[in-house]
């Protein structure tokens, strides 16, 4: 490995870094939706496997230190996976205090980011014996982890209920489209699906709106009137392990470590499960929030990272959830890369390691660095310039331009129909997490229904 | 979510106000389906005005999505006010 090969590593991971922190600030950013373009333009541009691959661990770490600020100051949530942390989010917010909670979101990521990388790296390492037999059974692993979540939840037997119907509604559309030729027989509608479900809670929040009993009866307001304490500046290199009393720096760390071992599972179900676990017997409102948000950043960045190396160096075929979305360029992008020839097959362990600590190195010194420094300028400079109308509306027409590059016109509706299905079930208690894996799961469930 | 009932005290003699929370924040209805539009049309006519070539659209379409938030931006209101207050401790 010589010298220039790491100034390239250097500079894609800082490209990287810069990129989605500006892009992790957007709320509604979906991950899969921001990341996986991208890294799909760099590797069919013909950027060295290598690179790409720091390139990628340098976007996520970014992404998931900066899409803490929409949901701290906005409650929206800037991906997927910050949606379970709303809730806690909001706690904060409405006690005048985003800015915390943008420091300790980001604090978390750190925490979940420096065990991850190392400890992902060696699962993989001891997984690559079992890497053929696991891939053969990664349908029953998605349907068993669904199944696993559901019993999880409070609302246990909806939730269990809710999994065949809901794989029904996925399926049945796939089929349609195929039935109609809206898009060609080997492809499966997955992105904007994996989208409609995200957004579901305010898809049918907004068409409640249409409802004019519902729309009158809604409590009307002015303004929202939001009071912001003041915060010390933050002198010098932040440092995690201070902004984090010991207690989220334990409980961060811990669900990390669960998060890196899960990684075959939701991300964002296994961050609502850890988070509420983690949190739930605390009774001050203001700590257990921030417990909970510290320990679910930690949890996601972990989630993400070992979602992506675990896979690529000890299996070779996308099963996770992460590798399924955000890092899907990584293992097929055709014709670059396919199932048998990947980053699985072109880089050596030792690429992996160096790939990975530079990209993970570079995006927190820049970003963690400029999220927890400037939390409060952000969020005052939100707050005044940018209305929620503006958001709310980036975020409607993100998914339906994702849906119609999906499959066309149908798919706009056929979105909307998943998010109408997928909020009322939100509401109802049915988490993300079991939602997201009767998608993956979907067309096995399908099919051994059929007998 | 239900912890709003702070800030909300002004609600009570403003019934006739126009504004409405929507995810967690007040929103106008009209500005909504305002924003809504521009947002919408800015991604879609750059998705199909773009070249046919592979990820041209959705870079056309993302660039549109943030022209659309730009202008979105400026000629609507937030509907917030923004208070400092020096923390005790």
């Amino acid at each position: 490995m010589d010298l220039s090969l790491i100034m390239e590593l250097i500079a894609v991971s800082i490209f990287g870094a810069v990129l989605y922190t500006i892009i992790g600030i957007a709320p509604g950013t979906d991950e899969t939706a921001v990341l996986m373009p991208v890294t799909l333009i760099l590797v069919l541009s013909g950027m060295q496997p290598i690179s790409v691959l720091a390139f990628f661990i340098s976007a996520i770490v970014a992404k998931k230190l900066t899409d803490s600020i929409p949901v701290a100051i906005a409650g929206i949530p800037g991906g997927v996976l910050s949606a379970p942390m709303v809730e806690h989010a909001m706690v904060l917010k409405n006690q005048g205090m985003p800015d915390v909670s943008i420091r300790k979101m980001a604090s978390g990521s750190v925490i979940g980011t420096i065990i991850a990388v190392p400890l992902s790296l060696l699962l993989a390492n001891l997984l690559i014996p079992f890497g053929d037999t696991i891939s053969q059974y990664s349908n029953q692993i998605f349907f068993t982890g669904a199944v696993f979540l559901a019993l999880m939840t409070k609302n246990r037997w909806l939730s269990l209920l809710s999994i065949v119907p809901f794989a029904l509604l996925i399926q049945g559309l796939r089929h349609l489209y195929w039935g109609i030729g809206a898009v060609p027989e080997d492809t499966t509608v997955f992105t904007s699906f994996f989208l409609g479900i995200t957004v579901g809670p305010i898809i049918l929040k907004l068409l409640e709106l249409l409802n004019n009993d519902i729309r009158k009866n809604l409590p009307r307001r002015t303004t929202n009137d939001i009071v912001l304490k003041r915060q010390k500046k933050v002198k010098g290199f932040p440092n995690p392990f201070k902004i984090l009393d010991k207690k989220e720096t334990g409980s961060s760390a811990l669900a990390s470590v669960l998060g890196v071992f899960t990684f075959f599972m939701s991300p964002a179900g296994m961050t609502i499960f850890l988070g509420e676990v983690i949190s739930s017997r605390i009774k001050d409102p203001i700590k257990r929030a921030t417990r909970a948000i510290s320990s679910m950043d930690g949890v996601t960045n972990a989630a993400y990272i070992s979602g992506i190396l675990i896979p690529l160096i000890a299996i070779g075929v996308p099963l996770s959830p992460t590798a399924l979305g955000p890092g899907m360029a990584l293992f097929n992008a055709p014709p670059v890369f396919s199932e048998d020839h990947n980053l699985h097959h072109l880089l050596s362990m030792s690429d992996f390691v160096v790939a990975t600590v530079i990209g993970a190195a570079i995006a927190i010194s820049i970003t963690y660095f400029v999220t927890v420094k400037y939390a409060q300028q952000i969020c005052t400079f939100v707050f005044k310039y940018i209305p929620h109308e503006a958001l709310l509306g980036v975020f409607l027409a993100l998914v339906i331009m994702l849906a119609y590059m999906d499959a066309g016109l149908i798919n706009i509706g056929g979105v909307i129909l998943i998010g109408l299905v997928a909020g009322i079930l939100h509401r109802w208690g049915v988490n993300y997490g079991v939602q997201f894996m009767v998608l993956y799961a979907a067309p096995w469930i399908v099919s051994n229904l059929v007998l | 979510m239900r912890e709003n009932k702070t800030l909300n005290k002004d609600s009570d003699h403003l019934e006739q106000a126009n504004n409405i929370e929507v995810w967690e924040d007040v929103v106008n209805i009209k500005d909504l389906l305002l924003s809504m539009l521009i947002c919408t049309g800015s991604a879609m006519g750059g998705y199909l005005l773009a070249p046919d070539d592979p990820q041209k659209p959705l870079l056309y379409g993302l660039a549109g999505v943030v022209i659309g938030f730009l202008i979105s931006s400026m000629i609507i209101k937030p509907k917030r006010t923004l208070r400092f207050e020096d923390e005790e401790k």
